[in-house]
């Protein structure tokens, strides 16, 4: 049970600060990006590729931080004249283009096949640094929430025209927060890569671009802490609910429908009666005068 | 809970007087990961409870040395962060030994890697991946690999006088394996590959990606996929008036989408050895458990993964090691469900009984055997 609960922890670690990356954009900045899967996607080939060339596990390291932020630039800045509908169009376009590549081009990154990463020398290992990771990328976003520059970028998210009005660039603030979420998705996607010891195409598609909006939206967009509880819920849900559908005398194919089912009956259900989240974000109000 | 249920359980034999006292003992677990929702789900349910089918003949004949096979059938819903959830949930919390599997590459090499760290056997049911034969000693195949199978389709191709063959197959580990290896064979006979389309699955409709076979005008075509996907291609291509015959990688697996159309049009290589002795026996069960007809090759899979496992167990122990070490030993006198199994030196199937299967009235018939 202690190598489940270890397991289960590395996971959510993991998918908390993707979700916490999520939350830099659109709970802060209200950037809707249907594309945050593509970050952790370079950042998990960025491991395979590097083993694959028979390099050191630092140069993939060193390449998905350094490839993640120039490709979220290429990704955003065509869009900085349009309205955030095409944000979210253009950024759920990009991961599938990039899905897409990494499918066709066997030779470089293993096509349909994938490739293989080098694993953590064991579980062990790998929740220190999915903990580490978690840990390093939750007070790099408080500290970011609570800077002057956070604030610029929530006048942004609720008034772009108000942000100008101030003598403020929005874009070049929303590319800043974007830079940064995108490397803090690379580097979960580093630890995913080397934890799961394996990267294919399969493991980047809508879902999970959806599994990790879900994670946002039931946690609380805008606050880091609630964002971890929304990761936190649905990483659980999806493990325990195995517990329980193993009591159920069923047959496996109804049990594992049903267990869906009642996954998105919750969902719903929150999103019902709890649509600002579980830990909303906090009104502040600032004196001007004072900061 | 486990000792309560034991107790309740040998009571209930010993007041009804039934002969499966036996039984009572603490039953062996043994896991299955299957895709019961998301993608490919028909096939893998079916794999799925030709394992089950397996644990029940098990059971009936008294069990591994007297304890009963319990299964805790997991499901991957075709993600490989849910197979691995599954897996690590089947290996460290149940502590199973063993875990049988069906999933596609992407999610079956994970699964084999965690396998491997935890000392634990899996038993692919499904994957066809050459990236498989790295964990000798873990993961155990009970279908053969792409290009063994592959390569008779293609040389069937060649047999059947077509001159040039055009390739339809999904864009997957499966699809891409099986497209190279027949179309290898397919050349080496002599023969022209006029078109490659590898289409990605689960689109609504796939008209852009075949269209470009009405001016090609292929003497064959080749192809493998699965359910909703094979049917919206067959579809499209009715509809495009392609008239050429399909040869596909286990033909059973596909969605046949207009019965008149594709009667006698499909034909392909499937493992063979299904329609007598044990294979004969086991879909009279499964008719009669499940009141389906339609019984796709995976029930033969699963089937035999579970006897061959039991099999092991039986002799020499339930512990990961030593199912490992004596399964080759025991594939070697099992004549199965999907024939007789062979194994190389990684735990690869080699030498798959092959039948030659076509599509007429609604129902394959067995047309011919290539091995």
């Amino acid at each position: 049970m202690l190598d489940f609960a270890i397991y289960s922890l590395t996971v959510i670690a993991i998918w908390s600060v993707l979700a916490l990356s999520l939350n830099l954009q659109f709970g802060m900045t209200g950037l809707v990006n249907f594309g945050q899967i593509l970050p952790f996607a370079i950042g998990c080939y960025a491991a395979g590729i590097s083993a694959s060339l028979g390099y050191s596990w630092w140069v993939g390291a060193l390449a998905a931080l350094v490839v993640a932020p120039v490709f979220s630039l290429v990704v955003i800045l065509p869009a900085q004249r349009l309205s955030q509908d095409y944000w979210a169009l253009i950024t759920l376009g990009a991961a599938e283009i990039f899905r897409l590549t990494m499918l066709n081009t066997p030779s470089f990154a293993g096509g349909a096949d994938g490739l293989n990463v080098p694993r953590f020398p064991s579980p062990t290992v790998a929740l220190c640094v999915a903990l580490g990771l978690f840990a390093v990328s939750f007070l790099f976003a408080q500290r970011i929430s609570g800077s002057p520059f956070g604030r610029m970028l929530r006048v942004i998210r609720e008034d772009e025209v108000l942000a100008s009005t101030l003598g403020r660039n929005p874009i070049r603030y929303q590319a800043s927060v974007s830079a940064v979420a995108w490397i803090m998705a690379a580097a979960a996607g580093l630890a995913y890569g080397h934890f799961s010891g394996y990267v294919a195409p399969t493991s980047f598609t809508v879902t999970e671009t959806f599994i990790i909006w879900t994670a946002v939206i039931v946690g609380g967009p805008g606050r880091n802490i609630g964002v971890v509880v929304g990761a936190v819920i649905i990483q659980l849900l999806g493990v325990s609910s195995r517990f329980v559908a193993q009591w159920v005398d069923l047959p496996s194919d109804l049990i594992a429908n049903l267990r869906l089912a009642s996954f998105g009956l919750i969902l719903v259900v929150m999103f019902i009666y709890r649509p600002q989240g579980l830990i909303p974000e906090r009104r502040e109000v600032h004196d001007v005068e004072r900061n | 809970m486990k000792k309560w249920l034991s107790l309740a359980l040998a009571g209930a034999f010993a007041t009804v007087g039934m002969p499966g006292l036996a039984l009572a003992a603490d039953p062996i677990q043994v896991g299955v990961i299957a895709n019961l929702t998301g993608q490919d789900v028909k096939t893998s349910v079916q794999m799925s409870r030709g394992v089950e089918l397996a644990a029940d003949d098990i059971n009936a004949a008294g069990g591994i040395n007297g304890q009963p096979i319990k299964l805790i059938v997991e499901d991957s819903e075709y993600r490989a962060q849910e197979a691995l959830n599954a897996a690590t949930k089947l290996y460290t919390v149940d502590k199973v030994e063993a875990a049988i599997m069906f999933g596609g590459s992407s999610l079956m090499i994970p699964v084999a890697q965690l396998a491997k760290e935890q000392g634990k056997v899996l038993l692919n049911t499904s994957s066809s991946s050459p990236k498989l034969g790295e964990y000798p000693g873990t993961l155990f195949s009970i279908l053969p690999l792409d290009d063994i199978l592959a390569k008779d389709l293609g040389n069937l191709v060649a047999d059947s006088g077509a001159k040039t063959a055009a390739v339809v197959v999904p864009n997957n580990a499966f699809g891409m394996g099986v497209a190279d290896a027949a179309a290898a064979a397919f050349k080496e006979k002599g023969g022209t590959i006029v078109e490659t389309i590898a289409y990605t699955e689960g689109q609504p409709n796939y008209r852009a990606d075949i269209q470009v076979l009405a001016s090609k005008k292929p003497d064959a075509i080749i192809t493998c996929g699965y359910g909703d996907d094979s049917r919206t291609i067959l579809r499209t291509v009715r509809e495009l008036g392609i008239d050429a015959p399909w040869y596909a990688a286990y033909p059973s697996i596909l969605e046949v989408e207009n019965k008149d159309w594709m009667n006698g049009k499909l034909s392909g290589v499937d493992n063979g050895g299904y329609s007598q002795g044990v294979g004969k026996a086991v879909l009279d069960k499964y008719k009669a458990k499940y009141n389906e007809d339609e019984v796709m090759a995976h029930v033969y899979y699963g089937y035999d993964a579970m006897m061959v496992l039991a099999e092991a167990m039986k002799k020499s122990g339930t512990d990961a090691a030593s199912i490992a070490k004596t399964m080759p030993e025991v594939v070697k006198t099992y004549e199965g469900a999907s024939g007789k199994i062979v194994w190389d030196d990684r735990g690869q199937r080699i030498d798959p009984p092959l039948d030659v299967i076509t599509y007429k009235d609604g129902k394959f018939e067995i047309t011919g055997t290539r091995n």
